[in-house]
């Protein structure tokens, strides 16, 4: 892991990255030679049809895979070779993780949940911050419930609550709204926007039209190379896009 | 991290249960059979005994010293066995949680110290519990060992303060000792394995391929070197074969029980479900098979083993006796009977023996036997000339293991050291006996007062049996050769089986444990494969069935397993008898294989029926629907 000290306005950059899976006549490559950068304090929307590598493309720019080839960058911190422990710090300081399925532990309240990433970076997690971290999704009064007591949509909150508590340079959401019904999706998606807004920078996989609606730019990807890009686009648009994608 | 673990256990306690029972139960064991085994090192015997009674008094007393140390450590083993394989299945059950932890931030020691603190919290409430239940199990081994005469009656195990510290020291080492391999699997947990599907990973690791083979190997090797071992050692090894095969098999079940499957006739929906389960789940069906295969093994093969060998020694006894009749009295000698060919007297006292010298010198109590060796010769056909037997000498006897023809021993008795060379040897006998042959005469009669007497008589050619026995029974208890055979097989075997009761009735009571736990955790987390079952058109009944049906048919392959591994034990007993007595003899207890094989049928399909029945009480859309 290596940092440079030249400026950047970039959040995340990928250089030539590839990845692929199997061997032989299973072989896929999944992320094939992409060069992407996704600048600080915007929200971008990664959008392709099944199996065109947006999953990939986001688990290699979180770190959570490693690229077969290229490199990737986190800011200025190069991450390609960084080792586990290294990643593991990353993900405790400068990344924060959403997933459609919510992935809280379900023997932890809401407040443990999201003071979890503070504890186990040795941060005294002060009552304060989590009880704000709560506020800021509108779940301050839901801190002593456990996640078996909450709807989806509260649950995807206090999930999104704990990637903020650590204030990351990045959050990585990866279908935020697909297990959500559509009243649950607007509040989520309406949180993200609030976020980016405030110059949260947001890399997000979906396959919701109106869920890409929402960021400020939406990346199009077919059988792992990038195919396109719209800004400022309505839902109508992206879905044509998609649709024109599938063809 | 403790907080964390503490939640953890909260949530998931059932799954927990079985391992802190097992906590419990060996701290109790360790705790008692500790006590125990120091009140009876430290005996002493009771003033007023005469020399050879006193050291009767001690050789029992050592006896159960050695019983207490075997259940000390073979429930320690046991507690360890389902306290790992309990924390290695929560851990591949809980993949997806241990996978979130890291990937919120979570390094590998932190996901070890979770584990840890888990092991730590269950060692806390099982040696808290294990305490007091040590206590009654004291009382209840007390009665045991006095009612099977290892100690005399009155013996109490007397209470130490400083137990209290070695029991806790015990929990806690146990739950840690049994947690150490899984929380450093649970470390290895990539952090995107929270996203994918809570896909186990792999089952079958190098590390799990190399120990399973070195435990083979370890048995394949006791199998070879048993025959070459002589009575004693030659048991030792083949009674240790069942441990190490079933804890090999167990470690290669991810392989072997799905291979088993493919056996198992598939009929109806049920049965093919059942089937395509037992190959799907591997952790699962090898973890439910693994404490069987183990139960199985060891109550098979050691049972087995100690049958044959009793069946074994008392065939060998039958071709080394020649005598019509059988008399047995108190202290030396037998007055001449008229009609009565020739004799053999043999008087047995214990005396203390002393073997090797200086630095290397051992000392023992061990069995003599009086013996007038032309009739002793005559009496056991193939015992090899015995004529050197006289004056101040001694022979081995077919009991022996440390010394042979040639080496001088040194043998206490009527108060004195006595430097003897040993100038003969009979052969070792399979079912053991005395250690050293005396001629008459060398240990002054009044040490042989108290001491009993075997007496086999031939009878003249042509003398009336009935008379000559009515003569004998004037002097002690007169039997036919055949009927003391019996009696003295049985006497032999009651004792070894009354041990074998005590050390297999703990393994199976752990085995038990461990067999209902696996269940257990196994179907806590079927929830949501019920369900989907259910939504898929199946009833609940039908789920039922087919949950009973994959018990069952993991049950029978663990049965197969553990039978497998006793059959491996009996390899190495077929070949020690056949070295030692030169007739290779198998007898099985059957009816105890059979009832034990049944009860294990009846508690897995219990088990499985009522956690089944309870994970299909809610309705299937409310499983479905929740992903957490």
């Amino acid at each position: 892991m290596t940092t440079t000290s030249s400026h950047t306005t970039t959040a995340v950059a990928l250089r030539g990255v590839s990845r692929g899976y199997g061997r032989g006549a299973t072989a896929v490559r999944a992320v094939d030679d992409v060069d992407v950068e996704f600048r600080r304090g915007t929200w971008t929307a990664v959008m392709g049809p099944s199996g065109s590598g947006k999953s990939t493309l986001l688990h290699l720019a979180a770190g959570l895979e490693r690229a077969d080839s290229g490199r990737v960058l986190l800011g200025d911190t190069d991450i390609t070779a960084a080792s586990d422990n290294e990643l593991t710090a990353l993900r405790r300081t400068r990344i924060g993780f959403v997933f459609q399925s919510f992935n809280l532990i379900g023997s932890l309240t809401a407040e443990q949940n999201v003071a979890l990433p503070l504890r186990l970076a040795n941060r005294r997690p002060g009552r304060a911050r989590v009880r704000q971290a709560l506020d800021e999704v509108g779940l301050g009064d839901r801190a002593r419930h456990r996640p078996r007591e909450l709807s989806g949509g509260q649950q995807q909150r206090v999930a999104i609550a704990r990637a903020m508590v650590t204030a990351p340079e990045v959050l990585f959401a990866d279908e935020p709204t697909g297990a959500l019904d559509s009243t649950a999706a607007r509040t989520v998606l309406d949180l993200l926007r609030a976020m980016a807004d405030r110059g949260q920078s947001i890399v997000m996989v979906t396959h919701d039209p109106a869920a890409a609606a929402r960021a400020d730019g939406v990346l199009f990807l077919r059988d792992g190379r990038l195919v396109g890009h719209l800004a400022g686009a309505s839902a109508r648009e992206v879905a044509d896009r998609l649709v024109d994608l599938e063809r | 991290m403790l907080r964390m673990s503490f939640a953890g256990l909260a949530e998931r306690w059932q799954l927990f249960v079985g391992a802190t029972l097992s906590v419990c139960l060996g701290v109790a064991l360790v705790q008692s059979s500790l006590l125990l085994l120091i009140s009876a090192a430290t005996l002493d015997p009771p003033a007023g005994l005469s020399a050879a009674e006193r050291l009767r008094f001690t050789d029992s007393a050592e006896a159960s010293v050695a019983l207490l140390g075997v259940v000390l450590g073979f429930s320690a083993f046991l507690a360890v066995f389902i306290i790992s394989s309990t924390f290695a299945f929560t851990v591949a059950q809980r993949r997806r949680d241990l996978a979130l932890l890291r990937l919120v931030g979570g390094a590998r020691r932190h996901v070890r110290r979770l584990l840890l603190g888990e092991a730590l919290l269950l060692g806390l409430v099982g040696t808290a519990t294990g305490i007091p239940v040590g206590v009654a199990v004291m009382a209840l081994q007390t009665r045991l060992l006095v009612g099977f005469g290892f100690v005399p009656e009155g013996f109490t195990g007397q209470w130490r303060g400083w137990i209290l510290g070695a029991s806790a020291g015990t929990g806690l080492g146990l739950a840690l000792a049994g947690v150490l391999v899984a929380a450093r699997r649970a470390a290895k947990v990539r952090p995107l394995d929270a996203l994918r599907d809570p896909d186990a990973g792999r089952v079958m690791t190098a590390g799990r391929w190399l120990t399973g083979l070195f435990f083979a190997a370890g048995a394949a090797t006791l199998i070879i070197l048993a025959p070459l071992g002589g009575p004693g050692g030659g048991q030792a090894m083949a009674t240790n074969v069942p441990m190490l095969a079933a804890i090999a098999l167990t470690l290669l079940g991810p392989v072997l029980v799905p291979a088993a499957a493919r056996l198992l006739p598939a009929a109806g929906v049920t049965g093919m479900l059942a089937r395509a389960n037992l190959r799907d789940e591997v952790r699962r069906s090898a973890a439910t098979a693994a404490p069987l295969i183990v139960l199985i093994g060891i109550v098979f093969g050691q049972t087995g083993a100690s049958a044959s060998f009793a069946a074994s020694a008392v065939a060998e006894q039958r071709r080394g006796i020649a005598a019509d009749l059988v008399v047995e009295t108190t202290g030396p000698g037998l007055p001449a009977v008229p009609g009565v060919a020739s004799v053999s007297a043999e008087t047995e006292t214990l005396v203390q023996l002393t073997t090797g010298r200086g630095e290397e010198a051992e000392t023992d109590i061990a069995r003599a036997l009086v013996v007038d060796p032309a009739g002793y010769a005559r009496a056991h056909p193939g015992s090899g000339p015995l004529e050197a037997l006289r004056g101040a000498v001694v022979a081995g006897g077919p009991g022996r293991d440390s010394f042979s023809r040639g080496d001088t021993v040194a043998v206490r008795f009527a108060g004195a050291d006595h430097r003897l060379p040993v100038v003969a040897e009979v052969p070792t006998a399979m079912g053991g006996g005395a250690d050293l042959l005396v001629p008459a005469g060398l240990i002054p009669a009044g040490e042989l007062a108290g001491a009993p007497t075997r007496t086999f008589v031939t009878l003249a050619p042509g003398a009336d049996a009935a008379r000559v026995t009515a003569a004998l029974s004037a002097l002690g208890t007169v039997t036919g050769v055949e009927e003391w055979l019996h009696a003295d097989a049985e006497a032999r075997t009651s004792t070894n089986d009354d041990i074998m009761l005590i050390v297999l009735g703990l393994g199976g009571l752990y085995a038990l444990i461990g067999v209902v736990n696996a269940v257990v955790i196994a179907a806590a987390a079927r929830g949501r494969e019920f369900a989907a079952a259910r939504a898929t058109g199946l009833t609940r009944g039908q789920v039922l069935r087919a949950a009973l049906l994959e018990s069952s048919a993991v049950t029978t392959i663990g049965i197969v397993l553990g039978a497998l591994a006793a059959a491996s034990t009996f390899a190495a007993v077929l070949a020690t008898t056949s070295a030692v007595t030169g007739v290779a003899t198998l007898d099985l207890p059957w009816t105890l294989m059979a009832a034990v094989a049944g009860t294990a049928f009846v508690i897995t399909g219990l088990t499985s029926l009522l956690t089944s029945w309870s994970a299909t009480r809610p309705a299937p859309v409310s499983l479905l629907g929740a992903r957490e």
